[in-house]
């Protein structure tokens, strides 16, 4: 992940404005660290479709992990004004024209992301399609991706499925499924905000149960 | 960054606020003590020690812990939406850890918060007085109850036999097969020289073909092992197994005080309730049953005085008494051939609760299959009376509101059952308000259980649906109030012998069993102990979880004080009874009194606003 995230920013220095190089010059999370000691932003999106092509985001949530425990007083829920209006496919998440309208341009929020993400592992349940949609407003607000290291909870329980060969069956990854496996307690569909809150928690059942107590570096993690 | 807790988060302020102390505080005081949380995981194992970092209180979100003292004992187990701050509990008393026993999500409120929040008087309150904890604690409290850990003294038999060295052995046996024991002491100037014992007599001498005029030290087993007084019945019964003794001399302040044997120990295990029960079922007359019955309450003192709690006394008290209506049941179907069609036998009130406890009189009735007919009528009455004279003569005596098998008017067909419940329901006078708190605490005892669960489930559908009906219950329940006062005032039921004393029954342990009934009915919970109902209740989110554990802890309480009373009243051989002065209390039990009543006053507060808002 980070040697790869080196290389790849490295390729794409010169098209990148300052504002993100800005944001690229804070040293990359060291792989051989105690999770503990380094800082993870569980972060979450909504967005209209699951096609970034078609679709644009909605909303953006993120709460930062540092010393091992979530602190609640980083957290922070931004509501996206749509470019387009939102349409049918919104209906998924039970949001309307008239409460999206009161919110900040999306590249305002990436804006809002990038100062609070500095430094920072980024942490999704299901990551790629995240990505996809924060790289692509990237791309086109600051010329490229965000190139950022992320871990994907989703990736790490499959993985770990994997390991045991237990056999996996649909909707065994969801973040609700993956939960549970953790006990931890049920909650309802919500919003961008809970849905970061959850995978967060998730993160830190993962890393305990991983690390018992011993110490466990991020690649250890990650792997 | 921001100060207060998102929006999107309010759910997390709300879980806050369901949880004591935090339900006092205001929903903006709740939003900002809900921003300063940290949340972290713990896995089952893990363990707090004085000095945990970060310092704080932690709220569980979810899974469970145990806090234990210094030497390891149980103080607490904590769950969903209760705290706890480790070194606030180390101030009071060293060495207590917390050891998470289910993976716990745990909110953690940062010092600087809890020291800024217990500047409010009402959280303060809570925490320096931990009232429900303190309650808690007590309820808790489980000192050994096995009964193999009694003391030796408590058993042994102190009418010894002792004889000197000299007397001969023909004359050591004719007095042991006249005193019926088996064993006896060889004493010299009040010293234990050995012990003869019916074995010795077999094998040494019989056997031997010895002279009858040998002197009993020629036979005696010399300075036999000896145990303590203080000893437990554990460790003699150890002792005796190792080295294959019958008899062990039991010595108190260095003089030989008594023996034990193993049928002592045996014996001593009779207490044990699962061997009543096992009598019970094997009586074949009622003056047999009633004779096994009688040593109840002496049963039940010791019970109490091992460490058992008031819970599982009442619960054992049921359990027997159920044993002893089957029983009853099955005879006087040997006498009067089988049933002629199917029937189910009811308990209602304490026993359908499981919470009887000594001189409880009966309360049941039978249910008929809808196959009964008037040719069945004889044979029901002849077994209603058949079991409701056995258990009067049992000591449970007949119940003063005839609510019995043997009253024609509760044994009925199923049909008729469900007419009273539409008839009570529909117009809940205060009779039929009256009848309700009995009827609807319903268990099947003997027969077709389905008959019984049938007619709960009608209770459940015509009691929740009917919000008259549950106004009426709530008007009865809120007609008792706790005495809060008496510790002011000492004045207590003021007509009578009892003045001066406190029916802790009446104004105590109904006030919360019908608190529990009411939530119960509403919400259509089936169970019926109350332990059990305000589980279920704070489970399907009809109660507070804090509402609902300050109420068990409450009643477990009231019960253990009762039950300590009663016991102390069989122990000088009065009638047990309800009534206590509170004068007679230690201080702190008088405290935690004083803590249970204000706990059923907030209960009957919110009765109040739930069912009876707006009727005055």
């Amino acid at each position: 992940m980070p040697a790869s995230v080196e290389l790849r920013r490295w390729r794409w220095k010169r098209r990148a404005d300052d504002q993100l190089r800005a944001f690229w010059s804070k040293p990359l999370p060291s792989k051989r660290a105690d999770w503990r000691e380094l800082e993870f932003l569980a972060l979450d999106a909504e967005m209209s479709s699951l096609d970034p092509d078609e679709g644009e985001l909605l909303s953006l949530g993120w709460v930062l992990i540092r010393d091992g425990d979530i602190a609640l007083d980083t957290a922070c829920h931004l509501v996206i004004r749509p470019a387009q209006s939102v349409g049918q496919s919104a209906t998924i998440h039970q949001l309307r024209d008239c409460e999206v309208a009161e919110g900040v341009d999306a590249e305002q929020a990436l804006d809002s992301l990038l100062e609070a993400a500095r430094g920072k592992v980024l942490v999704f349940h299901h990551a790629p399609l995240d990505l996809a949609y924060l790289d692509r407003l990237s791309m086109a607000s600051h010329g490229a991706p965000l190139l950022q290291p992320h871990l994907c909870t989703l990736q790490m329980e499959k993985r770990l499925l994997e390991r045991r060969e237990q056999a996996l069956k649909k909707g065994d990854l969801t973040l609700g499924a993956c939960r549970r496996r953790y006990h931890l307690p049920d909650y309802h569909g919500h919003n961008a905000l809970w849905d970061a809150l959850a995978t967060a928690e998730l993160l830190l059942a993962q890393a305990a149960h991983r690390g018992r107590g011993a110490r466990l570096t991020l690649r250890q993690l990650a792997g | 960054m921001t100060d207060a807790l998102p929006a999107e988060l309010l759910e997390i302020a709300e879980f806050l606020g369901a949880s004591p102390p935090f339900n006092e505080l205001g929903a903006e005081e709740l939003r900002v003590a809900a921003g300063t949380l940290r949340i972290a995981y713990h896995p089952r194992g893990e363990r707090f020690e004085q000095g945990a970092q970060p310092g704080g209180l932690r709220i569980l979100r979810s899974g469970a812990v145990d806090i234990r003292d210094g030497e390891g004992a149980l103080l607490d187990r904590l769950g969903e939406g209760e705290s706890f701050h480790i070194d606030g509990l180390n101030a009071e008393q060293g060495g207590v850890t917390a050891t998470v026993i289910e993976d716990a999500l745990v909110y953690l409120l940062p010092d600087a918060e809890y020291r800024r929040l217990r500047k409010q008087r009402s959280v303060d309150r809570y925490f320096s007085g931990q009232r429900s904890r303190r309650l808690r604690r007590a309820a808790r409290y489980e000192p050994q109850p096995h009964s193999m850990m009694r003391e030796v003294h408590t058993v042994m038999a102190r009418d010894l036999l002792t004889v000197s060295p000299m007397e001969t052995v023909q004359v050591v046996a004719g007095v042991m097969t006249e005193r019926r024991v088996s064993s006896a002491f060889v004493v010299e100037d009040g010293q234990l020289l050995g012990i003869v014992t019916d074995r010795d007599i077999r094998a040494r001498y019989a056997a031997a073909g010895l002279d009858p005029a040998t002197p009993v030290e020629g036979i005696m087993t010399p300075d036999p092992e000896a145990i303590l007084g203080t000893d437990t019945l554990f460790s003699s019964m150890l002792l005796m197994t190792q080295r294959g003794y019958h008899h062990l001399p039991v010595m108190e302040d260095g003089k030989l005080a008594g023996i034990v044997t193993t049928s002592d120990l045996i014996l001593a295990r009779q207490d044990d309730p699962v061997y009543l029960v096992q009598h019970i079922s094997r009586t074949e007359s009622v003056d047999a049953l009633a004779e096994l019955l009688k040593g109840m309450p002496n049963l039940m003192v010791q019970w109490v005085s091992s460490g058992m709690r008031a819970q599982q006394v009442s619960r054992i008290l049921t359990a027997i008494s159920d044993a002893a209506t089957v029983r009853l049941i099955q005879l006087a179907e040997a006498r009067l051939g089988p049933a002629p069609v199917a029937y189910c036998w009811l308990g209602f009130g304490s026993q359908a609760r499981g919470e009887q406890l000594l001189g409880a009189d009966q309360d049941n009735g039978l249910l008929l299959s809808d196959e009964y007919s008037e040719e069945h009528a004889d044979y029901f009455e002849a077994l209603a009376n058949f079991v409701c004279d056995g258990l009067d003569a049992c000591g449970y005596d007949y119940c003063n509101g005839k609510v019995m098998a043997s009253n024609p008017e509760w044994r009925v067909p199923l049909p008729t059952w469900l007419g009273y419940v539409d008839k009570w329901t529909r117009s809940p006078t205060p009779d039929a308000v009256m009848r309700v708190s009995i009827f609807f605490d319903l268990r099947g005892v003997h027969g077709d259980a389905a008959m019984a669960a049938t007619l709960q489930a009608h209770m459940l559908e015509r009691a929740s649906s009917n919000s008259i009906f549950l106004a009426a219950l709530a008007a009865n329940a809120l007609d008792a109030s706790p005495p809060l006062g008496i510790f002011r005032r000492f004045v207590v039921d003021r007509d009578g012998e009892h003045r001066d004393r406190l029916d802790l029954k009446k104004r105590g342990i109904l006030l919360a069993t019908d608190t529990a009934r009411l939530h119960a009915l509403a919400h259509k919970v089936p169970a019926v102990n109350t332990d059990e109902r305000l589980e279920a209740l704070a489970r399907g989110k009809h109660m507070a979880i804090g509402d609902s554990r300050n109420l068990a802890d409450a009643l477990r309480f009231m019960q253990q004080l009762r039950i300590r009373h009663q016991a102390a009243q069989v122990s000088r051989g009065d009638k047990p009874d309800n009534f206590l002065n509170p004068n007679d209390l230690p201080r702190l039990a008088r405290e935690q009194l004083r803590d249970a009543f204000k706990i059923l006053d907030d209960a009957q507060a919110a009765l109040r606003q739930k069912y009876r808002a707006g009727l005055g």
